[in-house]
């Protein structure tokens, strides 16, 4: 079975710990995916599962066996790396029959029906007698998956295999190979710094930050229920909104606008000061001003505030706007905000901006920790179904 | 000026147009030193090929006239140095393969695989680079004579194989004492190239369960074959050209096992002085065999500087 | 004024058997002073050959190349008053931040080195790297060093900037941070720029105009929502939108689209705009796929649910038509907080306003999506 338990995994180089005490359980068949930004310690992590690094201290667990102390060739696990690393000199069937040449139990010829075997499922059949150097990016990384694969591993190993891709390969490959995983239902970790790639593929994701565990769960928790502000930054795209502020009594007091904060928000903040508002940008509901008289500001209710448009970016399905407070129209944006895509903005504009109280997170600005995150309603949003 | 597709037809107005003082100049100086390095090597061959009279009458580099040509030092010189051709050949060859072999054996181990000590034995390695022939030379005859004579013991065996004579087992000594002067320097050479590979490709083959051992057969070697042109032919060079472990070990222009720089010095000579065209011509022909060497492998060679570069 | 201008310009490579690569074919755009122009397309599109064409690093073959009515073609690099961020920096890595910045300003200027040592000085306030101007760039991370790269290109004031695909090295936090701040800093500066990207949502975000080339050849060239909503083929339709659009292949049998697993009425003043064209294919957008709604009628369909993406704020769902062929997949937008998954069934609606029709053989758009009539949008979708 292809279970990973890391219980207290640390990795020291020199003076620099690149992996701090990380406990982590993955389940067989489970796509995981380690994010965070470069130098966070996933990479590292990856390499200690494949054995290529050894840890300083802590333990490492594949399906019940302790590996600490096993060489990679004896592992049971097989590694796509970011350069595909495919041997230069071979050709594309002797890349992915190398692999099998050490596995027992396989005569010649079931060798060489399991590599076209291999090849038909990822299309890349007719490529067989090519060498690396004849192939298009796409193709070469379709082999490194292949070698891969053809070893029916315990354990996948995946280090950012998709980022020498464009961007529209990318997208498809990433679909392909969520596709690939579900039927061959292997064990996966997958690396990558971009939180697409993570929210998109995984069944569960580790976000890590220098080195230590910020949370595993499920995209969608990561995404609306963020252990801290280092998640929430992380996780979403555009990035989550927040503002920095204090607590006067029941009033959220930012530097530009005051928000009141509603019952069970007050109830889960307590006693704390120093907070951290945040709004994920397709939260914030946007209404063109009718006018930019500034007496009319009076007519904002508790939750809205004027904002000036300060950089509008097209996507065609949606728009982000950047937008900042009026009397403060510094180069620092103060929010970002979603519209869809044909509710068309202009830069310049004058808007109203209203922060819905349902969907704002808050956040212990000395910790970051998350003490309220926004409610959703299980049942509400239901696309209804026809069974 | 606009750019115009080539058609064929050659355009003199446009030729003119691209002359200018400084092309004339650069083409000068190519031309120059062409003459400087070139000149040397004409003038030995034209000696060569004439007779003793000639050389004494005519300058340097101009070509033998009329009688003055002759191919009769060329025969003289081959016949003086058949013999020792065949010595020094069966001599470098299995001693450059041995020293590229190990020296790409030892980079990779030194370089792709990471163990304890490691930089302490590169350290030794690089120092062996240092070492000067003169500083050996009497340790290693006393080593080869008197303590480990391996040539004696060896006779008998090697007189027996066809084509060999006994005394060719003195070359033995030689060819061993060659490959361990020889494998830190390729070592190096090697390094250098192996540290421009990525380490992925170790990596992945460590994790498709290849032993260290196969990795290097299997993927590392292959794709070494740039490098081993390179450095294949700049170790020939040198232990082909080498006088002074020859010297040593095989002691004297007469012993019959005798390679060919040991003979050179002594060809030509007589009480009557130094038979220049006979010299020239054994000069050329004893660099013979390197320059089929360069021939040879001239693509290897130019692949592999890219690939160091 | 910095217009430059491209006249049928052609660039062609003679390979190794003698035969002829054409990497660019008679490509024409005319860039205003000021503003900033995408290309784009997949790799090998010919898109760097451009720019670098532009820059005077490769010759151009045929055509003429402009900046106002100064003829650039045979003019040396040096000479052309451009500057250049390239993919990987090409930084100096024995010059420090500052030397890396003044080098240009020293060789091509005859300005004194108080003045050289000022404008340097602003470029990096308005960069924000202040601090890193005596480190070398072995010490500064791939977000600094874009930043000195674009730094050495602003210092130098030139008539125009190209970027060669400069955010594509960074993290994908950092590469849309950049974007907003590389869009400010044009604007801000005001200067004609000519980026590069094989990125869609670059070009997307970042152009007042996009021009989008495939194998050589210009596609289109139209303001980022007009490619979006108006494309003029079936390329340019599938590459600028992420998720990408759906095409279904089918033929016309009187007023009646016939796809894979589907039939779809047209009316008839969208029957009018397809000519004598039989063979056609079928687009829409995955935000435009309706899923799940109680709608009946004859653009409904029954579908499965393959797979869900889920992105957050929103999910990228995989349908196929229940009646259909199991490998055609498409796929629609739904808000991130319905719960769909793999093996649902439910249904699918394709709103006629929101079709592109294209022909089947050439590729060409004969109608596009109907945007609501506001003035607006029309604005903001016309160039």
């Amino acid at each position: 079975m292809g279970q990973i338990r890391l219980t207290d995994l640390t990795k020291r180089f020199g003076d620099t710990v690149a992996v701090d005490d990380l406990s982590l359980d993955i389940d067989d068949e489970e796509f995981l995916v380690l994010v965070g930004p470069s130098g966070c310690g996933k990479s590292t992590t990856l390499r200690m599962l494949a054995g290529l690094e050894t840890p300083t201290s802590g333990d490492i667990y594949i399906g019940g066996d302790h590996m600490n102390y096993r060489v990679p060739q004896n592992r049971d696990i097989a590694m796509v790396f970011q350069d595909y690393a495919l041997y230069p000199h071979m050709t594309v069937r002797q890349n992915i029959r190398f692999g099998l040449e050490e596995e027992e139990g396989y005569t010649s010829e079931e060798r060489d029906e399991r590599v076209v075997e291999v090849a038909e499922t990822l299309g890349i059949a007719d490529l067989l007698d090519r060498k690396p150097d004849e192939l298009s990016g796409g193709q070469q990384q379709r082999v490194a998956l292949g070698r891969a694969i053809v070893r029916d591993p315990e354990v996948f190993l995946m280090d950012e295999p998709l980022s020498n891709l464009d961007a529209k390969l990318r997208a498809e490959m990433r679909t392909e190979l969520q596709n690939l995983q579900d039927q061959l239902a292997v064990t996966t970790v997958y690396v990558t710094h971009n939180q697409t790639e993570a929210m998109t593929m995984a069944d569960r994701i580790a976000v890590m930050d220098d080195g230590e565990l910020q949370q595993v769960a499920s995209p969608f928790e990561c995404y609306h229920e963020p252990n801290n502000l280092f998640v929430a930054e992380f996780i979403g795209e555009p990035m989550i909104n927040l503002i920095r502020g204090t607590r006067s009594e029941s009033t959220f007091v930012g530097e530009h606008f005051s928000y009141p904060l509603d019952a069970d928000v007050l109830e889960s903040v307590g006693g704390r000061e120093d907070l951290v508002l945040g709004i994920r940008p397709e939260d914030i509901e946007v209404v063109d001003a009718t006018t930019d008289d500034t007496a009319a500001d009076d007519a904002l209710g508790d939750h809205e505030l004027r904002m000036d448009v300060t950089v509008v970016e097209p996507h065609g399905d949606q728009n982000v706007l950047h937008l900042s407070h009026p009397d403060q129209p510094s180069a620092d944006d103060a929010l970002q905000a979603v519209t869809a895509g044909m509710h068309l903005v202009t830069r310049g504009d004058r808007v109203t901006v209203t922060i819905p109280p349902d969907k704002i997170h808050v956040f212990d600005a000395e910790t970051g920790t998350a003490v309220h995150n926004r409610r959703h309603d299980q049942e509400a949003d239901f696309t209804q179904l026809e069974q | 000026m606009s750019q115009s597709s080539s058609t064929g037809s050659f355009d003199v107005a446009s030729l003119v147009e691209d002359v200018n003082l400084r092309r004339v100049a650069q083409y000068a100086l190519v031309v120059f030193f062409l003459g400087f390095f070139l000149v040397p090597l004409e003038t030995g061959i034209m000696t060569a090929i004439k007779t003793n009279e000639s050389v004494a009458r005519s300058l340097p580099f101009a070509p033998p006239v009329g009688e003055g040509f002759t191919l009769g030092n060329i025969q003289f010189a081959l016949e003086q140095l058949s013999g020792s051709f065949f010595n020094s050949l069966i001599m470098s060859i299995p001693a450059t393969i041995g020293s590229v072999l190990f020296g790409s054996m030892a980079a990779y181990g030194l370089t792709m695989v990471n163990w304890r000590a490691q930089m302490g034995m590169l350290m030794l390695f690089v120092v062996g680079v240092f070492v000067p022939y003169q500083a050996v030379l009497v340790p290693l005859a006393r080593f080869w004579n008197n303590i480990f004579p391996l040539a004696r013991m060896l006779e008998p065996m090697v007189a027996s194989i066809p084509f060999f004579q006994g005394y060719h087992a003195e070359l033995v000594p030689l060819v061993i004492t060659h490959i361990a002067y020889g494998i830190p320097i390729c070592t190096i050479l090697f390094r250098s190239y192996y540290q421009s590979l990525p380490n992925s490709l170790v990596e992945a083959g460590k994790i498709d369960g290849a032993s260290i051992t196969k990795i290097y057969r299997r993927v590392i070697l292959p794709i070494s074959k740039p490098m081993f042109g390179v450095v294949f032919i700049y170790q020939f060079t040198q232990i082909y050209n080498e006088f002074l472990f020859a010297f040593t070990l095989v002691t004297g222009s007469d012993a019959p096992a005798a390679p060919v720089t040991l003979v050179l010095p002594a060809i030509g000579a007589s009480t009557s002085g130094i038979d220049f065209g006979i010299r020239m011509s054994a000069a050329f022909l004893a660099a013979v065999p390197t320059l089929i060497l360069y021939v040879a492998f001239a693509e290897q060679f130019a692949k592999g500087l890219r690939t160091e570069a | 004024m910095a217009r430059l201008t491209l006249d049928d310009v052609t660039k062609v490579y003679t390979d190794e058997g003698g035969g002829d690569i054409v990497a660019v074919e008679e490509i024409s755009l005319d860039i205003d002073d000021g503003e900033f122009l995408v290309l784009v397309g997949p790799s090998g599109c010919g898109k760097s050959t451009t720019l670098r064409m532009m820059a005077g690093l490769e010759t151009v073959t045929e055509g003429e190349l402009r900046l106002e009515d100064r003829v650039l073609n045979g003019v040396s690099a040096q000479d052309r008053d451009i500057a250049m961020v390239f993919q990987s920096y090409a930084l100096y890595p024995h010059k420090s931040v500052r030397g890396n910045m003044s080098f240009g300003l020293e060789e091509s200027t005859d300005l004194p080195d108080d003045e050289i040592r000022q404008r340097v000085e602003e470029t990096t306030d308005m960069l924000g790297i202040s601090d890193l101007l005596d480190r070398k760039p072995g010490q500064l991370s791939g977000g600094q060093q874009q930043r000195v790269a674009l730094g050495r290109a602003i210092v130098r004031d030139p008539e125009v900037f190209l970027m060669d695909e400069p955010l594509s090295n960074l993290d994908a936090k950092l590469r849309a941070e950049m974007r907003t701040e590389l869009q400010r800093l044009q604007g801000e500066l005001g200067v004609t720029t000519v980026y590069v990207t094989h990125d869609q949502t670059e070009a997307m975000t970042m152009g007042d105009r996009v021009a989008v080339l495939d194998d050589g050849e210009l596609q289109q060239v139209g303001t980022p929502l007009d490619c979006y909503h108006r494309p003029n083929n079936l390329f340019v339709a599938g590459f600028i939108g992420e998720p990408s659009m759906n095409f279904f292949d089918g033929s016309l049998s009187g007023d009646t689209f016939r796809g894979d697993g589907f039939d779809y009425p047209l009316s008839g003043a969208t029957r009018d705009q397809l000519g004598g064209a039989s063979g056609l294919t079928l687009g829409i957008r995955p935000e435009d796929v309706t899923v799940g709604e109680r709608r009946s009628g004859q653009r409904t369909f029954d579908a499965e649910v393959v797979v869900v993406e889920p992105q957050g704020n929103e999910n990228t769902v995989h349908l196929r038509f229940v009646d259909g062929d199991e490998g055609t997949q498409f796929t629609a937008t739904t808000t991130g907080q319905s719960r769909v998954e793999a093996g649902d069934r439910t249904t699918v609606s394709f709103p006629e306003d929101a079709i592109h029709l294209f022909d089947g053989e050439t590729g060409d758009a004969l109608k596009n999506r109907e945007l609501p009539s506001n003035r607006a949008i029309d604005a903001f979708v016309s160039n």
